[in-house]
């Protein structure tokens, strides 16, 4: 069933249609609540909200742009809106400074013990939440530039540069890992 | 080429899935309590519907009453006025009655019937 036609069944009533909907999209929408928010406890309330905001102003849906960019605009409009609630101080330092001070290192004795992806995932939850936002639509969810600058208002060259940012400043943390061992043989690359 | 490694592994852990995870019934349990908001809404018109109603139809029939008989309506009109408290509370009590029947009993039992 494509988008149109499950549209068409919900606004109907058919609330089969509408589980339907929430089980194709649950797995976009945690992803980007679970990015932006960070908190477990209130993770299926959130997505709740987000399901209940699609469900009510699903009328209003004109196919203007993909359903699942118009579900992750409610998504991380509501994702933000809890975080201006709880956690004012979430914003991003412009010299990446703080941002990188955050990051813990990585220690190159545990190199070769070490799980490096679980460290780069490890440090993506402590990037800046538009850090995170943009990776998360970008590489995850695999949405285009002009996609992710619908959902989050964000202009394109604000996208590209917040990716870059973000990548750089994981590099940065991990440079000397690429200076001091041989990565040819590492198992991480199998 | 080290560096472009490096560049692979970290693209790959952004394409990796974060551990967040939702109850396996989730999409059951939105739809649940979709459904029981847009029940208690549909239950919550009604009620104010027929209390509009009832309402309504008290006003139009002490109104031609008051034709057929003013002093019944003027003595009824006495009484309420010097007994208002326990007129009141008889009819807030009757009209939360109503509002319980029509309204509250439905939305408990949606609950009970879930859990």
């Amino acid at each position: 069933m494509n988008d149109a036609e499950l549209i068409n069944q919900i606004l109907n009533g058919n609330m089969n249609a509408f589980t339907f909907l929430v089980n194709r999209y649950q797995k976009l929408v945690v992803h980007i609540v679970g990015r932006l928010i960070q908190r477990h406890d209130e993770l299926e309330d959130i997505c709740q909200d987000v399901f209940l905001k699609v469900y009510q102003n699903l009328g209003k849906y004109r196919n203007e742009c993909k359903l699942s960019t118009w579900i992750a605009t409610i998504a991380y409009n509501t994702s933000i809106n809890y975080l201006r609630k709880f956690k004012k101080g979430d914003v991003v330092d412009l010299d990446d400074s703080v941002a990188l001070r955050n990051l813990t290192d990585y220690k190159t004795d545990d190199f070769e013990k070490a799980d490096l992806h679980r460290y780069i995932r490890e440090q993506i939850e402590n990037l800046p939440v538009q850090y995170r936002t943009v990776l998360t639509l970008f590489h995850l969810e695999e949405f285009s530039y002009q996609e992710i600058e619908q959902i989050t208002g964000m202009p394109e060259g604000t996208v590209k540069s917040y990716l870059f940012r973000a990548k750089a400043l994981l590099k940065e943390k991990l440079k000397f890992v690429v200076n001091e061992t041989s990565m040819l043989n590492s198992p991480w690359l199998r | 080429m080290k560096n472009e490694e490096l560049d692979q592994i970290i693209e790959k852990s952004f394409k990796a899935e974060p551990v967040f995870r939702l109850s396996a019934d989730f999409a059951q349990k939105v739809s649940f309590s979709i459904i029981r908001r847009e029940q208690w809404k549909t239950d919550l018109h009604e009620y104010l519907y027929l209390t509009g109603v009832l309402l309504s139809l008290l006003i139009v029939v002490s109104g031609f009453y008051y034709f057929v008989d003013k002093a019944f309506v003027l003595q009824a009109f006495l009484f309420v006025s010097k007994h208002i408290i326990p007129v009141t509370l008889i009819v807030f009590l009757l009209n939360f009655i109503f509002f319980a029947d029509r309204v509250l009993l439905r939305l408990l039992f949606s609950r009970w019937n879930r859990n």
